[in-house]
């Protein structure tokens, strides 16, 4: 695993989003922050939620841009956003967002990563309560 | 409708819009459920499916989108990323053998 991909200071445990827009700036500001992505790339991931919902299942989103944003990433990185309270997600209620900046295939091995621990209710439930960033970097590197 | 039987599936193609994300991790877990079948499985952007796509596997929100890109071509939309029964169904078939028609 890349170790390179989730920087601990993207890792994000204790945010609150009156709705799911505000969920996802906040995902793409924290991919900003790292500088993994540039600023316009937030948009686009709003542009992409619109058309499709990135909900995956498990209380678990993976907000991301579009094809056209891909020149907006300046490296490929995750970022791991937890909403104790919940965010309305189109009917769905998530609890943990992964935001997604790639351009290349880096990440591959991470998300195919997180499907397994999704598919698994109790590591999913454990990576949804965590509380502790080393927690977070535990189940997902 | 267009039909294909499983065992002239090679290569499955999960269609997405930005792919780097959901598709990603659908693609990934299809890989890993069909690694014995000799089944290739790729993702690709909805507008440049490559001609030689077997089966297209891609989100009900780009079906039509999936359509006009690759006309007759087994098209076999889901609406959940993870454990979607249409997904779950396909795979079935490619493992025990029948027929994929959608």
């Amino acid at each position: 695993m890349r170790d390179d991909l989730l920087d601990p200071r993207a890792v994000l445990l204790r945010e609150s989003a009156p709705d799911r827009d505000a969920a996802i700036r906040r995902c793409g500001r924290a991919l900003v922050d790292v500088g993994a992505a540039a600023e316009p790339y937030i948009e686009a991931m709003l542009e992409r939620e619109r058309s499709i919902s990135t909900y995956v299942g498990e209380g678990v989103a993976i907000p991301h841009g579009t094809n056209a944003s891909k020149g907006d990433v300046q490296r490929d990185a995750i970022c791991v956003v937890r909403f104790p309270g919940g965010v309305d997600w189109d009917g769905e209620q998530v609890t943990l967002c992964v935001g997604i900046a790639a351009k290349d295939d880096g990440h591959v091995q991470l998300l195919s990563q997180l499907a397994e621990i999704l598919l698994d209710p109790d590591r999913a439930r454990a990576l949804r309560e965590a509380t502790e960033v080393s927690q977070v970097m535990k189940e997902l590197t | 409708m267009p039909s294909i039987d499983s065992k002239d599936i090679k290569k499955l193609i999960v269609a997405c819009d930005a792919g780097m994300g959901s598709s990603v991790m659908l693609a990934s877990q299809l890989r890993k459920q069909l690694k014995d079948s000799g089944v290739t499985v790729e993702h690709t952007p909805v507008n440049s499916i490559p001609d030689d796509a077997d089966v297209i596997v891609c989100h009900s929100g780009l079906a039509a989108r999936a359509k006009a890109s690759a006309p007759g071509k087994p098209l076999v939309s889901f609406q959940i990323f993870l454990g979607d029964p249409a997904v779950t169904k396909l795979v079935n078939t490619i493992k025990n053998g029948g027929t994929v028609d959608a």
